[in-house]
């Protein structure tokens, strides 16, 4: 990838839960410094700043405003992306890469219990129609997706809700997880609230308060700060067609994504050569779709890699060994957090939800209305 | 035009936020067509893609799409999709339970390419099926505006 | 590490009140003007970054819905905003998007449709979501009155903006009809961009003094417009820009935030309350001089594209931008050294005292500069060579700069 290479060498994150007791900008105080401490940077070492927060989730424009103080971004380059906050990453990699800068500080944060999300998913819908017709939003098409994709391979709803199961019975294990439900079980799933059959509601991510700090340095200076750096091998990224005019059967955007940053990363067999990957599940059906946009398995067999319990921690490829979404997404952290997870488990920092043995890992985000838009990133373990 | 209800903020700075779109032109020829209880789709000139609504410009190959490019559709079409939704949001981000289900489809439309996302009524939720023929089902009076479509209906 | 990269093509709409289109169909104007400049295909686009103020036009995200128009299927696209820089924020992504070897055709947008909003100009996105911006306002002491009035027109911190127009008197020794002579300066360049909004061909000075004072020292004809509009630019790798006839080479860019400025008690910092201090504009300027190798800007540049929503910052920022000596840009401006055919040309295009389309602004201060190095700014086209020419953005409350140079050759 290019002369130089890019380093994650610290990285925090809250304790992630429904209308922390915090305000954002204490949260994002809370992240920044201790990504920066992790890292061993004072704020005079780091080049630029990247927050990643969203006006409309906010509550506010120009949300980023009361931001660049806790984030350490005093006189400093600074810029915010309004995304996933994993997008947020990959334009630190790209000032990095540049060559005029060497430490970047990526911050995201949201507090979903200022406007909730998913109301907020409304605003993203075509003014001119779909807004009109009022019963549109996030849910409602991740519904309609759910039921095409199990009604198109015979997934059972059984199957599905051992997606939520998976991630949740992780999610117990992971101190910074909003959702803590150490004996759910698939009874407790399908018991849930139903919102839009066939989606429920423990088959839905949570809505949480959290925000997630990234330092990334050039190599010269991770070597200099960190014997554990963890490489960015590769990351692609690409949006589909607007809900009208894709293919809501699969997950194209993100097949094109993991391609890219496969082919940068110099992956030919994703599932023999990727150790963990942590994905962006909003949705539990979604998670099965996300194994086949990866190249995991064909088109259809996903539910056999939950069935078979290959992708639970334990089995061959885990995916979502730290609960993944459904254990906590504060929309625009959830990306970085994924890259936080990824890189906690090539450093061995996971604790009861470690993977043994990992020299690479995949970290996905999403943005948009049924992963719309994607971005994958590749990170290695020194050698 | 299209309108968006005004939220009103529950504080005593005297704001609200509402939004008037303009649709622009090929959605206008849409939007007055309703009144006359026609459905027009926009047809790319160069790959044939059928967009509902219309579009000035094809995201599959870029051309251009224009008001003679505008094509009408019978109104009926395929049910490829469906969800019985059994809460809304109340346009303030509370989750709210509907008094009764209601069904909320994809629809492909016949002569159309793109799916559009509409109520589906006069079905009980244990009759939807996929695959299902649907078709418009109109307002009584219409007014040129998008509510006059109803909802969608088995069709006959 | 560094690889030079350069503006290939430029595209606007009209700006003003764009009732006749979307938001989607707005944007994609601009985007296939500039891809029709550029002389490229859509398919050779690898990334878009684009932004807007989500707030005022009632879409969130929308190159969500936007995108199919502009070719963004199957490519990577950013969302990137800051406030009135959003346009210069989202141009430099998408120079650093390509400096950085991951893309080599990069599509940058800024766009706004305020028109979109119910209430008049602006008032919506700062009525959405204005706490912070109303924060500072009521600090200041400023009446609710006076935010209307200015926000009819305007975007944020609109109301600090009239503090800042006195310190700069207080500071410069400058008067209040060096405001009006910039606004008319301001109305007779925009009479000459086909795609400004305020456009008044033989306006004077005396014209700008007899409209009615809103917040003194800023009168109503002081003030910037809300428009509906967008502008694109695309960047492109070393070897791909030498296949142009004069691209624009990017040759330095830097960004530089000092909130904390204003944060005074609110967030328990020491706020140095002299808003036109600007010392971030300053920083960012030196940096990005520095990168560019452009040891004497007062020497060396030859015309500027200033974000100046209103008048005083046309001469305050120049001085910051080391255009002039502290106090003295109004001198300049006597003896007409800013005029389009000047010694130091100060946006030729007429500038965002004549068009703001917030999300654009930023972003038409790159593209102006720009077209002047590419020769293709028409009727307003400074009548000299242009070997160096700097953009600026400002924005946040009172506090985000960024600082964008552009030659005619890429730096050594």
């Amino acid at each position: 990838m290019g002369v130089r290479r890019v380093a994650i060498v610290g990285y925090a994150q809250t304790k992630h839960q429904w209308d922390m007791p915090k305000t954002r900008e204490d949260m994002v105080f809370e992240v920044a410094k201790g990504a920066a401490e992790m890292a061993g940077v004072t704020r005079e070492e780091i080049d630029t700043v990247i927050n990643a927060s969203s006006d409309y989730l906010d509550g506010r424009t120009i949300s980023e405003l009361f931001l660049t103080m806790p984030s350490g971004a005093y006189l400093k380059d600074y810029t915010k992306t309004e995304m996933d906050g994993a997008f947020a990453a990959l334009y630190g990699v790209m000032k990095i890469l540049a060559g005029t800068h060497d430490v970047a500080l990526i911050v995201a944060n949201t507090q979903g219990s200022t406007f909730n999300p998913h109301q907020v998913s409304y605003h993203m819908l075509d003014p001119t129609f779909d807004r009109q017709l009022k019963v549109l939003n996030d849910m409602a098409i991740a519904a309609i997706q759910a039921r095409m994709y199990m009604d198109k391979y015979g997934v059972a709803e059984e199957e599905v809700a051992m997606v939520s199961v998976k991630n949740l019975w992780c999610a117990a294990k992971n101190p910074n997880a909003h959702r803590k439900m150490p004996g759910v079980t698939v009874e407790d799933v399908l018991g849930s609230k139903m919102l839009y059959e066939p989606i429920r509601e423990l088959m839905m991510s949570p809505v949480s308060d959290g925000a997630c700090a990234v330092v990334l340095a050039s190599e010269e200076k991770a070597r200099k700060l960190t014997d554990n750096p963890v490489w960015i091998e590769g990351v692609g990224s690409s949006q589909d067609f607007y809900v009208r005019d894709r293919n809501l059967q699969r997950l194209e955007a993100l097949e094109k994504a993991a391609r890219r940053a496969y082919r940068m990363a110099g992956i030919k067999d994703p599932f023999a050569e990727i150790d963990v990957a942590e994905v962006t599940e909003r949705y539990a059906h979604e998670e099965l779709m996300i194994y086949e946009a990866l190249g995991f398995c064909e088109e259809g067999k996903a539910r056999r890699l939950v069935d078979n319990y290959v992708t639970w921690l334990g089995g061959q490829m885990p995916v979502n060994p730290s609960g993944g979404a459904l254990g906590a997404d504060p929309i625009t952290a959830t990306g970085l957090i994924r890259i936080v997870e990824a890189a906690k488990q090539i450093r061995g920092e996971a604790g009861a939800y470690q993977v043994p043995e990992v020299r690479r890992a995949l970290a996905h985000g999403q943005a948009g209305i049924c992963a719309q838009s994607n971005i994958v990133f590749i990170l290695g373990g020194e050698e | 035009m299209s309108e968006e209800e005004i939220v009103r903020a529950k504080s005593p700075i005297p704001f609200s936020a509402g939004f008037r779109w303009s649709v622009g032109e090929v959605m206008e020829h849409f939007i007055k067509s309703l009144g006359e209880r026609k459905i027009l789709g926009g047809k790319c000139p160069r790959c044939g893609y059928t967009y509902v609504p219309p579009r000035n410009r094809c995201g599959k190959c870029y051309s251009e799409i224009k008001p003679e490019n505008l094509t009408e559709l019978s109104g009926k079409g395929v049910l490829v999709g469906y969800t019985i939704a059994h809460v809304e949001l109340d346009g303030v981000g509370n989750i709210k339970d509907l008094e009764e289900p209601l069904v909320i489809g994809a629809v492909k439309l016949d002569g159309a390419d793109s799916t559009i996302f509409v109520p589906i009524g006069e079905v009980k939720p244990e009759e939807v099926k996929s695959g299902m023929r649907v078709e418009v089902a109109w307002r009584e009076e219409t007014e040129g505006e998008i509510g006059d479509i109803k909802y969608f209906k088995p069709a006959g | 590490m560094w690889r030079n990269v350069a503006v290939i093509g430029v595209g606007q709409t009209k700006h003003g009140r764009r009732r006749d289109v979307n938001t989607a169909e707005m944007i994609s104007e601009a985007a296939w003007r500039a891809i029709e400049d550029a002389e490229i295909a859509p398919e050779d686009i690898d990334a878009i970054v684009i932004g807007n103020m989500q707030g005022f036009g009632g879409i969130c995200q929308a190159e969500l819905w936007a995108g199919d128009w502009i070719g963004a299927p199957g490519k990577s696209v950013l969302r990137v905003a800051t406030g009135g820089t959003t346009g210069g924020s989202v141009a430099q992504a998408a120079m650093y998007s390509v400096i950085s070897g991951l893309y080599d055709v990069v599509l940058a947008i800024g766009f706004e449709k305020h028109s979109d909003s119910k209430e008049p100009g602006a008032t919506t996105g700062l009525a959405h979501v204005g706490l912070a911006n109303l924060f500072y306002m009521f600090n200041y002491g400023a009446p609710m009155r006076a935010l209307f009035a200015l926000s009819g027109g305007v975007g944020a911190a609109a109301g600090v903006s009239s503090y800042q127009a006195m310190f700069y008197m207080h500071r410069s020794g400058c008067r209040i009809e060096h405001y009006d002579m910039v606004a008319a300066k301001s109305r007779r360049n925009a009479a000459k961009n086909e795609y400004a909004h305020l456009q008044w061909p033989n306006c004077t000075p005396d014209d700008i003094a007899k409209t009615p004072m809103v917040a003194y020292p800023l009168r109503f004809g002081h003030i910037c417009p809300a428009s509906d509009g967008a502008s694109a630019i695309i960047v492109a790798s070393e070897e791909i820009a030498r296949r142009v006839d004069r691209p624009a080479w990017v040759k330095g860019l830097a960004a530089c935030a000092d909130e904390e400025n204003q944060m005074g008690e609110n967030a328990q910092g020491v706020g140095i309350l002299d808003t036109s201090e600007q010392l971030q504009c300053r920083i960012a300027a030196m940096k990005a001089y520095e990168m560019a190798k452009i040891r004497n800007p007062r020497e060396e540049i030859d015309v500027a594209e200033i974000y100046q929503p209103f008048p005083h910052q046309e001469l305050m920022y120049a001085e910051k931008l080391m255009l002039f000596d502290d106090g003295k840009a109004w001198i300049a401006l006597e003896e007409g050294e800013t005029e389009i055919d000047g010694r130091i040309p100060i946006d030729p295009s007429g500038g965002v005292l004549s068009t703001n389309a917030i999300g654009s602004s930023a972003m038409q201060r790159v593209a102006e500069c720009a077209l002047q190095i590419m020769g293709k700014a028409g009727k307003h086209q400074v009548p000299k060579d242009v070997k160096n020419a700097v953009a600026h953005g400002w924005g946040g409350s009172t506090n985000f700069t960024v600082v964008t140079v552009l030659g005619d050759a890429p730096r050594r």
